[in-house]
């Protein structure tokens, strides 16, 4: 053949050149480099000539098997919008598509939205059946009185540990096994899935935030306190049984935020002094995690 | 004789693993071979046990485990001897919610395979190779027991592992699934070292050049099916009367008895004897001590 690129303007003229034996059988066995490809694939759509040659390479046992290949990656769920976007923004594919098979994750999100919406419910009926004292003006006699504030306070960061904890216990990943015995790193694959749940968690927490009575800084105040359960709680994962681990992290939640209701001063959990604490274990437990990931690595979580 | 690293590529040494009150596994030695070895052991033997330390899954208590030259307790090394790794545990854990295609997809990037179209090659290969490529689509709570157990397999083949840990991978199939399993396992590339547990003694018989048989944590015999067999040379009897002072007797096809045992009952023949009936004197004996 003459040249296998296009003329100067990008045209490929019919008779200009034609594909030889050799390259045609070349691209049919997928053996060409790349660029031949291209400039191959760019000729067959002027050139019916060559369309007709091709077919004469055509090896029936690999179009057998991009067929079954074409039939796996149909079957394989693709994922929605928010996949997309997020590979848009430089998440791996493969993380998202691990993300989208681990449905503890659903657990997560459902378990934290239906937690809040029994926490938020019952502080309304509570309101409706004058168990809590609403002001004048129809609202919740929030800010001025906190405890209503107490059970919310209390149940918040407990619900984005649930749903962080049905991520990384093993006992709710089945094919946990499987997972440990793969290359893959097992505390990547811990942190992907803890975080993502985390994010999940934090939303419709973090959401009623807003709409239970409070100061404005409420939301924002719980950040930092669910985020050092969950820590804490991946942390002592490295040391003990998970689910001890779990409950641990949650006991040393509630006692604190138990006392202080009772000593009518439950805002206290998430003021400054407490957020100090908070940042302090974070720190503990992000050391502990670093220097003891390893544990994550075996299937020994015995 | 001297142990070269082709031919032994997977060793263990003085292995112990104790689940509280049992010991699982007790001073194991062990070398394996490429091709494939099969574990023979009634159910507690320890065979999962020993079988998910050489997965990596599982940590012994003491000894040491050495696969193609790597070290599973550094974890570089463990990471490398998982590259080359495929494993069938003995309940395969999957999603509710997993198609076929679906699940493949999910443990070929767990086996650090991430480019999309590779993957798609992969599961489409594996599922080929079990006989499932119609099912892509299928959700696994949907499939038989035996497709399951073939899902099972082609999982541990993704990635044309090196080492092949199969746990009971004939159980739930048919005389015609195990044919093809055996054809399957004899046809894979690159001659990997394979070692299955089983407690169907004609697939050992049948596809395995070595027999491990572990009893109550211990390795009791290493040699070929035949060399099994042999161990109860002289002990198996055929007569037409039953004889209480034997092991073990059921009446045959045949209508005669069988008999193993020291002891041959009256009018009885010498017939040649069966990899079963060396594994069975074998537990019998273990039993006795």
């Amino acid at each position: 053949m003459t040249s296998p690129f296009p003329d100067a303007a990008g045209r490929v003229t019919e008779a200009a050149w034609h594909a030889d034996a050799d390259l045609l059988a070349s691209y049919a066995t997928g053996t060409a480099d790349p660029v031949v490809v291209w400039s191959v694939e760019a000729h067959l759509a002027g050139c019916a000539q060559c369309r007709s040659a091709l077919s004469a390479h055509a090896d029936a046992e690999r179009l057998a098997r991009n067929r079954s290949v074409l039939l796996v990656r149909v079957a394989v769920p693709g994922g929605g919008r928010m996949r997309r976007l997020l590979c848009r923004c430089g998440v791996p594919d493969h993380l998202l598509r691990l993300l989208a098979a681990t449905p503890s994750l659903r657990r997560s999100w459902l378990l934290s939205v239906l937690g809040v919406v029994a926490v938020v419910t019952g502080e309304a009926a509570a309101v409706r059946y004058g168990w809590i004292r609403a002001d004048r003006t129809g609202r919740l006699a929030g800010y001025p009185d906190p405890e209503v504030l107490a059970p919310f306070l209390l149940a918040a960061p407990l619900l984005v540990l649930a749903g962080v904890a049905a991520a990384f216990l093993p006992s709710f990943d089945p094919a946990f096994r499987l997972a440990v015995a793969a290359p893959f790193s097992g505390f990547t694959l811990l942190l992907v899935r803890s975080v993502s749940a985390l994010a999940a968690a934090l939303i419709p927490v973090v959401g009623a935030a807003f709409v239970v009575p409070g100061p404005g800084w409420l939301p924002a105040a719980l950040l930092l306190p669910s985020l050092t359960v969950c820590a804490f709680a991946l942390a002592a994962a490295t040391v003990l049984e998970p689910r001890a681990a779990a409950v641990t992290a949650g006991a040393l939640w509630a006692l604190p935020a138990l006392l202080l209701a009772a000593a009518h001063l439950p805002l206290a959990i998430v003021q400054p002094n407490a957020q100090f604490a908070c940042a302090a274990v974070l720190c503990a437990a992000a050391a502990v995690l670093l220097a003891r990931h390893d544990r994550f690595e075996w299937g020994g979580m015995r | 004789m001297t142990l070269n690293v082709s031919t032994a590529a997977v060793g263990v040494n003085g292995l112990s693993r104790r689940y509280g009150a049992t010991q699982a596994l007790d001073r194991v030695d062990l070398t394996l071979e490429r091709g494939i070895t099969g574990l023979l052991g009634p159910n507690g033997a320890g065979k999962t046990t020993l079988l998910s330390i050489l997965a990596t899954v599982n940590e012994p208590d003491t000894g040491r485990v050495s696969v193609f030259g790597l070290d599973p307790r550094q974890a570089a090394e463990r990471v490398e001897i998982r590259r080359r790794l495929g494993y069938l545990p003995q309940e395969l854990g999957y999603h509710r919610h997993f198609t076929v295609a679906g699940f493949l997809d999910y443990v070929a990037i767990l086996k650090e395979i991430t480019d999309r179209r590779r993957r798609a090659e992969e599961v489409a290969r594996v599922l080929a190779a079990v006989g499932l490529e119609g099912r892509a689509r299928t959700r696994i709570r949907a499939l038989s027991g035996g497709m399951r157990q073939r899902l099972g397999i082609a999982q541990a083949l993704l990635g044309e592992p090196e080492l092949l840990i199969l746990d009971e991978p004939t159980a739930g199939l048919d005389p015609e699934q195990r044919l093809r399993f055996r054809e399957l396992l004899s046809g894979l590339p690159g001659d990997p070292v394979i070692v299955l547990s089983t407690h169907q003694a004609d697939d050992l018989a049948a596809i395995c050049p070595q027999v491990v048989v572990l009893l109550q944590g211990q390795v009791r015999f290493t040699g070929t099916p035949a060399e099994l067999a042999a161990t109860a040379a002289g002990r198996v009897w055929a007569a037409d009367e039953r004889d209480g002072r034997a092991h073990l007797s059921w009446r045959g096809g045949d209508n005669r008895w069988r008999h193993i045992g020291d002891h041959p009952p009256g009018g009885a023949e010498l017939v040649a004897p069966t990899v079963e009936d060396g594994y069975l004197l074998l537990s019998q004996a273990a039993g006795a001590r």
